[in-house]
């Protein structure tokens, strides 16, 4: 089936209507997956009826806070073994005075993982429609989806009934 | 005359509740929206605006740097560190001090953003961004001083550790390594806790610029759109971030304060030496805060909308319980060594109260102790911009004075009386001092142009989540979790 990507904006004082609009989406058969809202201030899933969104980053942070641990733990127990310097009547390798290292590195290692994981999320392939509006960042709310050619004439009146300003097609850019 | 008449009669006119609104609305930022288009101009605009006045600071705090900074350095590397003051028995004199000063500048930012994140104290909105910016300079400061004070800089690369061949292994546990690691990962994570939030606000400075601004905006905002995704992700990496940030920050002064702790100097081996820095760096980085804002306040354009005396009360209600709370370490630290204490703690105390430099021991106690405790229980005073900077300034004096009493003073007077000595700083020494103060200004003075000082995502977002509700006769603020 043929579909136009559209993209329509409300104002930041309109979010009941965002919200309608993308009922409204719902009810003409356009499933989640061709549905994607864009914002300039964060708004939770469930004031706009949205599914979950889902990041790994909490996971590529414990990855990296591991990371950090095992590269401190090598510096403390392996490089005085590597090159022992023996000292009388003082352990090779004390625990109590690694554990500044060890937490330094660990969490080193969690906070640039952290960033890491934005990035690559960033950067990764995201799936849905996609496009940007410079009015986005004026606080409006964007609602961009796939539509097939058939009910689109229809979509975009019921969604300009809520309110919705339409953007024309060829102002949908990447930023 | 019948003009004046009018207007009387008409706010006469409005209802209680009415005048009440208005006057929440211009006393508290949350209440006062405005469109987020105007806004962003707003910030916009203070960030493009330049003066004549300003490329005259600009030119001649980078000539600073030049000079005081780079040029005794240089040339304190070209003749020997004997041109420092530092010789028996004072071997940390001013660079010390002025390391373990800026690091404790640095804390605020981190404080301020990510401790009142957590707790989601809502005055923080409009000034997160100026008190992280602050924080990384601070540190970058502040990071200068080990390298300065090692004199021979060029071999500073023996302190990584590598195999080499001349088997020079650092000890990992030595508290200079751990001041090292821990600098390198506050630096790192500040800078990154600075960026993330930073990110939506890049890309609507993106949407609104053209040339090379537009090019380095749209490198920096990472192709940011809004996306329900990637707001998701922003906000999970800055809960991470919030909370893992405040046990760094902790961990950082400490380790600076196990630098003497660890020691086995008279007057330094203590217990309560770790959260006696902390505090002290709380107080004076949260001051430093202060003194920022009130400087962003009156020289950039539209800041007075954003930075409110709501700003500096909050704020100064901070610096007095911090400023008790450093009196209340103080004394710890000073009844215990002085009632129980061996002799020579109790003459090192004795001589930083009536010694060649107790005026520096007074300029402590008058500074941190007696100014904020005298002036800013006054809610008139704390809403007074002008005032607290003047008492915020007092402050950091007082806490390089602290600084100063821990370090030379203490140093000058330890066991062997024959070995006593008073510390005097060069002007080499001075001079590098006054330059990375020069290094920090100009640094922040670029960054203002560049990068949004105000988070104003974060602004509006605290905007749509206050509302003004009537209860009864009274009109009150309302806050609605949009999270």
């Amino acid at each position: 089936m043929d579909t136009n990507v559209r993209m329509i904006l409300f104002k930041e004082d309109q979010i009941d209507h965002a919200a309608e609009a993308i009922e409204t989406l719902h009810t003409q058969g356009i499933p989640e997956k061709d549905i994607s809202v864009i914002s300039g201030v964060p708004f939770s899933e469930k004031i706009l009826g949205r599914p979950m969104s889902w990041t790994r980053v909490p996971q590529i942070a414990l990855a990296g806070a591991f990371v950090g641990f095992l590269a401190a733990s090598l510096l403390n127990f392996l490089t005085p073994n590597l090159y022992r310097m023996t000292v009388g009547g003082l352990p090779l390798t004390p625990i109590p005075t690694s554990i500044v290292v060890t937490f330094e590195l660990t969490m080193l290692g969690l906070l640039i993982s952290t960033f890491i994981g934005v990035f690559i999320e960033t950067i990764s392939p995201s799936y849905g429609p996609k496009g940007y509006h410079p009015k986005i960042s004026d606080g409006y709310i964007g609602i961009l989806f796939r539509c097939p050619t058939n009910v689109d004439e229809k979509t975009c009146l019921e969604l300009q009934d809520l309110g919705a300003e339409i953007v024309n097609p060829a102002e949908v850019k990447q930023p | 005359m019948a003009v004046d008449a009018k207007s009387l009669i008409g706010s006469q006119a409005k209802p209680h509740h009415e005048m009440e609104a208005e006057e929440l609305r211009k006393e508290h930022l949350l209440l006062d929206p405005m469109p987020r288009e105007e806004m962003n101009q707003m910030v916009m605009d203070a960030m493009q605006t330049t003066t004549p006045r300003y490329w005259a600071f600009v030119i001649g705090f980078g000539l600073a740097v030049v000079v005081l900074l780079f040029g005794a350095w240089g040339y304190m590397i070209a003749t020997g560190m004997g041109v420092a003051g530092i010789r028996r028995p004072v071997y940390w004199g001013i660079f010390i001090v002025s390391f373990v000063f800026w690091i404790g500048i640095s804390h605020a930012g981190t404080f301020v953003s990510a401790i009142l994140r957590v707790f989601k104290a809502e005055f923080r909105r409009p000034f997160t961004r100026a008190a992280e910016l602050m924080t990384t300079f601070g540190l970058a400061a502040g990071a200068l001083y080990p390298l300065i004070h090692l004199g021979r800089v060029w071999v500073f690369y023996w302190m990584i550790p590598y195999p080499n061949s001349r088997w020079l292994w650092p000890n990992f546990r030595s508290p200079l390594v751990w001041d090292f690691l821990a600098i390198t990962t506050y630096l790192l994570s500040s800078t990154i806790y600075l960026f993330l939030p930073l990110i939506p606000d890049l890309a609507m400075a993106r949407d609104r610029s053209k040339g090379w601004r537009y090019y380095l905006y749209r490198t920096l905002s990472l192709g940011w759109r809004g996306t329900e995704a990637e707001w998701f992700r922003l906000r999970k990496a800055i809960g991470i971030f919030a909370f893992a940030i405040i046990p760094v920050m902790f961990s950082v002064h400490t380790i600076v304060s196990w630098d003497f702790a660890v020691s086995m100097v008279a007057g330094w081996q203590s217990t309560i030496f770790g959260p006696y820095f902390i505090i002290g760096a709380i107080l004076s980085g949260v001051s430093a805060v202060v003194t920022i804002l009130y400087i962003l306040r009156t020289t950039m354009k539209n800041f007075d909308y954003f930075i409110r005396p709501e700003v500096f009360d909050g704020l100064g209600k901070l610096i007095l319980i911090f400023s008790m709370s450093w009196a209340y370490f103080f004394f710890n630290e000073y009844l215990l060594n002085w009632y129980g204490g061996t002799a020579v703690i109790k003459k090192i105390l004795t001589l930083h109260a009536t010694g060649p430099s107790a005026w520096v021991w007074y300029v402590m106690l008058i500074c941190n102790v007696a100014i904020p405790w005298l002036f800013l229980w006054s809610k008139k005073v704390r809403r007074t911009p002008w005032l607290m900077f003047i008492i915020t300034l007092l402050v950091n004096v007082g806490m390089f004075a602290e600084r100063y009493t821990i370090i030379p003073l203490t140093l000058g007077h330890q066991r062997s009386p024959f070995d006593w000595g008073i510390y005097n700083p060069t002007i080499i020494e001075v001079s590098i001092v006054l330059g990375t103060l020069c290094l920090f200004i100009f640094l922040y003075l670029l960054a203002s142009r560049i990068i949004p000082l105000i988070p104003v995502w974060e602004v509006q977002e605290g905007q749509m989540s206050h509302t003004l509700r009537k209860v009864g006769k009274t009109t009150m603020p309302s806050v609605t979790e949009l999270e």
